[in-house]
Parts: structure tokens; sequence; C-alpha cells
């Protein structure tokens, strides 16, 4: 099992500074509070797992990270720079992270290759043969390489999950950011998803997960934050948040998923 | 009760022209009013307020008028306010484009909307921008949704062309009632007119079912 | 460029005449359409094989033909046909009423088609007989589907209403050309009557986009 701590007990990548940083973040829906003053540091090379009950803010968080909304207070801080408002700079900010989205919204009108392809193409201005290279190494590296001239409609959820990943991977990102990567899949299917999740973190990638696999968050995770109601309740590492729980929300949340440790 | 069949078969040619020239202001419309239909449904999805309202405001207008006043309306409005005398038939191609790019602003505006809100949201999140997003993910997904719609357009337009009959645009209509006025064989000639456009029409109607069933969205 | 419409403030009892010669056309011809058209449709979806296929036929035939001529030949071939001779204002009601129904029919076809199977497994599971589940379960639904439709339908009729100028009724279309034609005003008495169509046609389709939003849930199954 991993551990959030190094061999000094400091927490992992916090040598340098934070690639992302909450800083008061708030965002309202009309009248409803989403987020209510979320402060959280992500650090380079670290598996941060945001987890809590439906509509408490994970997502909404994760979706201001890449200016997928915009924040009605506080900051949001990539490599110390603050989220531009400007979509023209907002789109270059977003080149350095990637999505990956519950319902994988891979584009149906084109393959596989050309799914993952079309991001160095269009954005990086790639030649396509280049791009189309690098996609099939990518497409290797999540097992998917003969599957490379099929179109969505022809792949399992699990599969498309694995090319939605590829493709978020081809504009090579320096955080990859998961909503909810397996809550549409089948459970068959949602090992497979995970184990390329897993193999992605030992390689050192920066990742912001929402999830409900409690053991996945366990066992890769090397910082947990809990929501609820838009606040975040608790934080730290998953043998904190999982064994020995500060706060009572978080005793409560995981009781009810039958969290038996 | 007598009737002379033989009118209609003396003025083959005449009739022929005219659905020809039915057909012509039918191809000729939708060339345009695709295009147009295109540019007014982008206008309208735009982030610039005024081409969105600009765009709105010229299809509700359009889509809120009888044709036959539009027809009329350009034929006394066009020589004034351009100083230039139009023929009728460019007159009435002028009436037919106006109304049919307004529907077809619609029908694009609908079929783009269609597209799930994720598409676009995916498509930026790997740094495109919502131009980019708009052509090579949305528009292409949307063309399925559209042509069913386009079909149907096409043969309401079709019917429509009969319509600048009234200022003496030489198609099948205006042709028809041109020669029972001179022939007096109004039965025949009407019954012409109507088998005429059935014939022509009807495949058409065919083809557009044939459409629909072929490029059915399941969701 | 210089403008008069005096002609128009001249005549304005003239023209509001017109407008209620349309709104009474439009009106009973589209009730007349909705009630022929829901019959041929519900023949078209329930009939036996003997009455489909003319209903069929009629349907598709009205599609395959402009309004302009239905109309034309109900005023002047009929007569011929029948000897009996209408009065321009019949005549549009009954072409232009036989044209639409073709299209209701249509409309209340695609809503009929557009309930699951499902619902009607689950109302025959319950021991309801068809004519029962066409009455209570599918139609219900299938007439808060149409709505928007229906809804269209009334704009086309009241623009269609425009087109029986041809066979001289005297509804607002005809009585704008007759004035145009006296006071050599056409740009200023057309203009008018487009805002005055304009007016009738605009809120419609919003009405019935704001009454179709609130009772929507009620044919989502």
């Amino acid at each position: 099992m991993t551990s959030a701590r190094t061999g000094n007990g400091a927490r992992k990548g916090s040598e340098s500074a934070p690639v992302v940083v909450y800083d008061k973040v708030r965002k309202l829906y009309g009248d409803f509070v989403a987020l209510d003053g979320i402060d959280v540091q992500v650090h380079k090379g670290e598996v941060m797992c945001l987890i809590g009950p439906s509509g408490s803010g994970k997502s909404t968080l994760l979706r201001c990270t890449n200016a997928l909304e915009t924040l009605d207070g506080g900051r949001v801080l990539i490599d110390g720079v603050a989220l531009p408002t400007d979509e023209r700079d907002a789109r270059k900010v977003r080149q350095k992270m990637g999505m990956v989205f519950q319902n994988f919204e891979l584009f149906p009108h084109k393959s596989a290759l050309d799914n993952v392809a079309i991001g160095p193409i269009t954005v990086l201005g790639m030649s396509e043969d280049k791009a189309r290279e690098r996609a099939m190494t990518l497409l290797e590296k999540v097992g998917l390489a003969a599957k490379a001239n099929n179109f969505p409609s022809g792949l399992s959820g699990g599969q498309q999950q694995r090319v939605a990943i590829a493709r978020a991977l081809a504009m090579e990102p320096e955080v990859m950011l998961f909503d909810e990567p397996t809550s549409a899949l089948d459970p068959e299917t949602i090992g497979e998803v995970l184990n390329v999740m897993k193999r992605l973190a030992d390689e050192g990638m920066t990742m912001v997960v929402v999830t409900h696999e409690m053991t996945f968050a366990r066992r890769v995770a090397n910082w947990v934050v809990v929501f609820d109601h838009g606040k975040v309740v608790e934080q730290g590492p998953p043998e904190q948040i999982f064994e020995a729980p500060h706060a009572e929300r978080t005793r409560d949340f995981l009781s009810h998923l039958g969290w038996n440790g | 009760m007598n009737l002379d069949w033989s009118v209609v078969w003396n003025h083959r040619d005449e009739l022929l022209h005219g659905a020809l020239l039915t057909v012509l202001l039918t191809v000729l419309t939708m060339l345009v009013a695709v295009p147009a239909g295109i540019v007014l449904a982008l206008m309208r999805l735009s982030n610039s307020k005024a081409l969105a309202a600009a765009s709105h405001w010229f299809v509700e207008f359009f889509r809120n008028l009888p044709l036959i006043l539009v027809v009329y309306w350009a034929f006394y409005v066009m020589p004034v306010l351009l100083h230039i005398e139009f023929s009728a038939f460019t007159t009435g191609l002028v009436a037919l484009c106006l109304n049919v790019s307004a529907y077809n602003a619609e029908t694009f505006r609908a079929g783009i909307n269609s597209i799930r809100k994720g598409q676009m949201e995916a498509a930026v999140a790997i740094g495109m921008s919502r131009w980019q997003a708009m052509k090579q993910i949305i528009v292409p997904q949307a063309w399925r949704r559209v042509l069913p719609v386009l079909a149907s357009t096409w043969v309401s337009l079709f019917k429509d062309t009969s319509l600048v009959s009234v200022i003496a645009v030489g198609e099948l209509a205006h042709v028809a009632l041109q020669i029972r006025s001179q022939s007096f064989r109004v039965l025949e000639m009407l019954t012409a007119m109507a088998v005429i456009y059935w014939l022509m029409g009807y495949p058409q109607a065919k083809l557009v079912d044939w459409i629909q069933k072929r490029f059915e969205v399941k969701e | 460029m210089d403008f008069d419409f005096s002609p128009l403030l001249e005549s304005w009892q003239y023209l509001l005449g017109g407008l209620g010669i349309t709104l009474l056309l439009s009106a009973l011809t589209a009730l007349a359409s909705l009630v022929l058209g829901t019959a041929l449709g519900l023949g078209r979806v329930y009939g036996p094989g003997w009455l489909r296929v003319p209903i069929v036929f009629y349907i598709d035939t009205q599609r395959a033909i402009p309004v302009l001529v239905v109309l034309v030949w109900f005023y002047f071939a009929v007569p011929i046909l029948t000897g009996i001779n209408f009065h321009p204002f019949w005549a549009a009601l009954m072409a232009l009423t036989l044209h639409i129904a073709a299209y209701v029919a249509e409309i209340v076809r695609a809503g009929i088609e557009s309930i699951r199977p499902g619902q009607v497994r689950a109302a025959l599971a319950l021991g309801m007989s068809r004519a029962q589940i066409v009455r209570k379960v599918v139609l219900p639904q299938a007439l808060v589907r149409m709505l928007p439709a229906f809804g269209s339908i009334l704009s086309i009729t009241i623009k269609d209403t425009a087109i029986a100028t041809v066979i001289a009724v005297p509804e607002l279309m005809k009585r704008a050309e007759t004035l145009a034609g006296q006071s050599y005003r056409p740009i200023e008495i057309f203009s008018v009557v487009a805002v005055i169509y304009f007016i009738i046609l605009f809120p419609g389709t919003r009405l019935i986009d704001a009454l179709y939003k609130r009772v929507a849930h009620l044919g989502r199954s």
C-alpha cells in the first residue's frame, strides 16, 4: 500500500511548490452554494481522491480546475498563476490538464485512434502522422492497440473510458482530472480502468480523482479530501481518513457506504 | 360537362417548361438558403449579443409571415429600395430565399443544440477553441439530425414555389392557370396541374420518409 | 422615398374586416382539420387494412401538392363536377381543412407511435381492453406530446389563409391587395399588413411553448 508520507514523514511532493492551489474557492448556482470556501493544495506526483456524498461539490471543484466552471469567489492557482478568465488564455491552461469524464464523451464520429490524435492535431498543430504515432503508443499503453480502428459504438464502456484516458494523455498534461471515471461502468469493466489509473499513478502523474471507489482511494491515493455540503470536512492521508478519521461526518459517510476497513 | 383533355397534350411543352422552372426555383433557393441557414444559426449561437439578436429577429420575422405576403412585399419594395428593376423570377427567388433561410436557421440551431453538452466540454477540455469544437465535433454530428428536416423543408419549398405565380413567374402553377384562362378548359387544366405536381411531389415525399427512417437518431 | 400612410388611416375598418375574416377562417379551419385529422390519424394507426390504404394515399397526396392547387381546384373545378357553386369563404374552408387535416393525421400518428409498447403491455397486464388502453393510456400521453406540433399547425393555418386571396376570399391579404391597387401605396400597405400578421402569429408559438413546458411531464413515460 502506498503511503502519503515519504521516508522522513513529509507529504508526498511537498518538497516543491504545489501544482494546484484552491484558495477559498466559492461557487454558486443561483442561491445554491455548491462550494463554500475550499482550501486544498495538490502536490506534484500526488494522487488526490475527492470523496463524499453526491452533490457535495467534488465534481464542481474539479470542473473549476480547468475552467469549465467559473468561480464566484476565491482563486484557483495553477503552477502559482491564477486561472485566467479570458477564453483564449484559459485554453492554454487547459492544455496542461487532462480530463476524463464520467460519460467518457468520446467523439462518436471518429475512430479510437482519431479520438486520441485529434487533440495533438487540432490544438498542438502536430502533423497527422506524428499525432497518429503518438496515439498508437498511448493506445498500447492502455491495452487497446488492437481496437485502434474501432468506433466508440463498437467498444465496451471500459474500453471507451480507457480510450478517453489515452485521449487526455495525448496532450501530455501535468495534471490528470478524473470525474467519477468508473461510475457509469459495468462492474466487470471497472477493474480494467482502475488498473490503468494505478499504473499512471505509479509513473508519477499528478492526479485529482473524484470517485466512489473507496478501495481504490485507500490503496492508490496519497491524499484524501472528504466533502460534504460544499465544504471540506476533513483531509489527510488514506490511513487517517479510512482507519482513524477525525471528523464525525467522515465516519458517518464511510459507515453509510458499508466501509469496514 | 364535355371535357377535352387534348388541351393538356397540346400545351405539354409549356407545362414542361413550367415544371422545370419550379425545380430550378427549388434548387436555387436551397443553394442559397442552406449556407444562409448555417450562418444564421452560428450567429444565434455565438457569444456576440448583437449577432445573436440580429439572427433571432430575422428568423422570427420571416417564420411568422405568410410567404405570399413576402412575395408581394418583395415585388413592390425591392425596386424602390434598391433602385433596380428586378425580374419577377429574381424577386420570387429572393422572397423564397428569405423565407427558407429562416426555417433552415432554426433547423441547424436545433440540430447543434441537440448534441450533448458533454461533447463540447470534452473538446474544450483537451484545449480546443469553441470554434474548433463546433467545426470538428459538433457540426459533423449535427448533420445526421439536420438532414431529415432539410429534406422535409425541401418538399415544402417545392410546393411553395407555386406562390410566386402571383407575380407572374412562369413556373408550373402560373403556366397552368394561364392556359386555363386562355382555353377555358378549367377542369382539365386544374386537374392536370394537380396531377403534374403530384407526379413530382409524391416521390419526393416518399424519399423524405425514407431519409427520416434511415437517419433516425436513437439516443 | 416618401411614404403616405393616409390610405391606411382612411380604410382601417376595411382592413380590420379582412383581419376578422382571416381569424374566422383560421379558427374554423383549425377546428375542422383537427377533428378530421384526428379521425384520419386514428384510422391510420388502428384501422383495418382497407381503411388504412386509402387514408395513407390521401395523406401522401396532400403532402405532394401545394395548398394553392387545392384551393384553386376546389373553387373552380368542383362546381363543374358537382354543379354547386360555393362562396369563396366556404370553398377555402373546405379546401384548407382537407389539406391541413392530412398534416394533423401525421402528427397524431407520430404521437401515438411514440408511446412505448411497455405502456400498452402494462395496461394489458392490468386487464384493460384495447379500447380502454387507447382512450386512457395512449391518447392522453400522446396528446400532450403533440401539443407543440399542433401549435405549429395553427400557425401554418393562419399563414395559409393568406393564400385564399387567389380565390378572392375577402380576408386580410386580399383586402391589402385591393387597397394597394386603389391607393397606389403598396409599400405602406403591405408593410403594415406584414406587421399585423406578425403580431397575430408571433405570440401564438410562444404561448404554445409556454403551455407545453407546464404540461410536458404528463406525457413523459
